[in-house]
């Protein structure tokens, strides 16, 4: 029987009177990209600080890669990695300057070998030794994605990957996610709000409007559902209700 | 993998002072410190060199017209006294330093944008807070330590001034008590850097603070003019004896700790008039230890508490 690699149980978090996110409960089992989908301002990233133990939630916990995400935020933090939404290092060192420094506090051995292992593993080589502060966004994403999987973690976490990336380069990002699940064994949470994104890449689904947990299946029970190439958006629609104005309601 | 991170305060505070050593504005006041330090030790070399011409000029005239020579007034001064400008230095631009200091070592990592990357690793909050304090404590140390071979290389290369050995204790005292002073600062910068929503303020707070110690704070309490607080003899001269003197240096002394750095400065340099006497309740020692131990926890509770979701400043 497979693990699960996150267990969330009636997650709660609250920003003074406001519920942030309500009772979120769900799995992800080992060896799963699962896509988190929802509109802007839903809760994605609150939960996914939550999950990264960035944030303390109000109440409810989780179990990330077996250890709760409360009572043994260390033992979460070896076995995760995190892109957040917009990569951002220390622009005046270079990439490998970067990557090491976040290797060293990962506990990494033989950071040199794993740093060009990780470059070679991206097609980034020819940035090791450039400041990041003249990359683009794209090449950014990269050594943010660089960064995460240094220390080779169980469950990798992306917040938004694909925002502010062109065609070219978000197929890029994709081609390597399923790269690093398939080849690498990791499971990837991914947080979007590109239903496109989650058709193309995940194997489960999680849907969260307003802090709430509205759907959640694998894609091929979607599929199943709705029977067509359009069935993320008819999911979408299905559960997450829409005002006149188009955002949701 | 190692299982535990027993090196992350050694790893962040390396890091650290990599990142604020390329700060231009760093740089620039740690070499005006390291400037200032010379310009003190050339005006004790150059005032004893003075009193030392005037002194033998008229040991000759004196002589030829038979006349008794009085002692050579430089042996009548501590040696040590000569580097009484320092105690300003280390008030003014060594505080001013360690405020920048402590600043940048905090909001480049918040400017940066890269504290979500450190959160999410296997990195205790605490561990954290205490590789930034040890990177402030190297740097200033680091300031310090060139102080403190410049006054060192001054008295070998005069050796009519040089001190006893206790002279020596006394000189190296002196050194710790300026780095214990600029930590203070150093970590009251730490503290508003990691708590400010904003850049601007987490940089005014500070230098507010060490505004309001050095310059106001003698002048409610001691009726030290601005001007005079930079003066290191006339920055100890007694209050005038009235009530509300009597109150205020009561009241806001153990709040006055440049006096109180000023003051014990003054003894170990072998300055203090013998008509200088505390002016607060607390004295001048323990309330430096005080001011330092309330600083460090400021500093530790507000790195243990940042907020390590996002990266940059509010506004």
């Amino acid at each position: 029987m497979a693990t699960n690699a996150i267990d969330v149980q009636k997650l709660n978090q609250r920003f003074g009177t406001f519920r942030a996110i309500q009772d979120v409960s769900f799995v992800v089992p080992e060896g799963e990209i699962f896509g988190f989908l929802g509109h802007n301002g839903a809760g994605k990233t609150t939960t996914i600080h939550m999950l990264t133990t960035l944030a303390q939630p109000t109440s409810g916990t989780a179990l990330v890669a077996g250890h709760d995400i409360v009572s043994d935020p260390m033992g979460v933090r070896r076995e995760i990695g995190y892109v957040p939404e917009n990569v951002r290092l220390y622009d005046t060192l270079t990439t490998v300057e970067n990557l090491t420094f976040l290797a060293r506090l990962s506990g990494v051995q033989d950071i040199p070998d794993r740093v060009a292992e990780t470059l070679d593993f991206l097609s980034i080589r020819d940035l090791g030794d450039r400041r990041v502060g003249e990359f683009s966004k794209g090449m950014r994403q990269r050594v943010g994605l660089a960064q995460a999987i240094l220390h080779r973690p169980k469950v990798l976490f992306l917040d938004e990957p694909s925002s502010g990336l062109d065609p070219m380069g978000m197929k890029m990002l994709r081609d390597l996610i399923v790269r690093l699940n398939h080849e690498w064994g990791m499971t990837i949470f991914m947080n979007t709000h590109l239903i496109s994104e989650i058709a193309k890449t995940c194997t489960s689904i999680g849907v969260l409007s307003h802090g709430r947990l509205v759907y959640h299946d694998s894609i091929e029970a979607v599929t199943k559902r709705f029977g067509d190439d359009a069935a993320l958006e008819e999911l979408y629609l299905s559960v997450v209700p829409v005002q006149s104005n188009g955002e949701a309601a | 993998m190692s299982d535990v991170n027993l090196s992350s305060p050694g790893i962040v505070s390396g890091q650290s002072l990599r990142i604020i050593l390329r700060e231009r504005t760093v740089a620039l006041l740690a070499g005006l410190f390291v400037v200032l330090v010379l310009v003190s030790a050339y005006l004790g070399w150059s005032a004893t060199t003075t009193v030392n011409a005037i002194y033998n000029d008229a040991v000759v005239y004196l002589q030829a017209a038979a006349q008794p020579v009085p002692p050579n007034p430089v042996n009548d001064i501590s040696p040590l006294s000569l580097m009484r400008n320092m105690s300003i230095y280390v008030s003014l631009i060594g505080a001013l330093a360690a405020i920048v200091i402590g600043y940048q070592l905090i909001a480049t990592d918040r400017k940066s944008g890269i504290l979500p990357l450190i959160g999410s690793r296997p990195i205790d909050r605490f561990a954290f807070a205490l590789g930034k304090i040890v990177a402030l404590a190297k740097a200033n140390g680091g300031l310090m330590g060139v102080a403190a071979a410049i006054a060192v290389g001054s008295f070998l290369i005069l050796p009519s001034a040089s001190p006893d050995a206790m002279g020596w204790v006394r000189l190296m005292a002196f050194f710790a008590l300026s780095f214990l002073y600029m930590m203070l600062f150093g970590l009251l910068a730490m503290a508003a850097a990691a708590s400010s929503r904003s850049e601007s303020v987490g940089l005014l707070v500070p230098v507010t603070i060490w505004l309001t110690v050095t310059f106001i704070l003698p002048s409610l309490t001691a009726n030290i003019h601005p001007t005079a607080a930079i003066n290191p003899i006339s920055a100890l001269a007694l209050p005038p004896d009235t009530v509300f003197f009597r109150w205020t240096g009561w009241l806001l002394g153990p709040l006055s700790v440049a006096e109180s750095f000023k003051y014990l400065a003054a003894g170990l340099l072998d300055y203090l008039p013998a008509t200088a006497r505390v002016r607060s309740v607390v004295p001048p020692l323990p309330d430096l230890l005080l001011a330092l131990t309330g600083a460090g926890w400021l500093a530790a509770r507000g790195l243990a508490r940042m907020d390590m979701t996002r990266g940059d400043y509010d506004v």
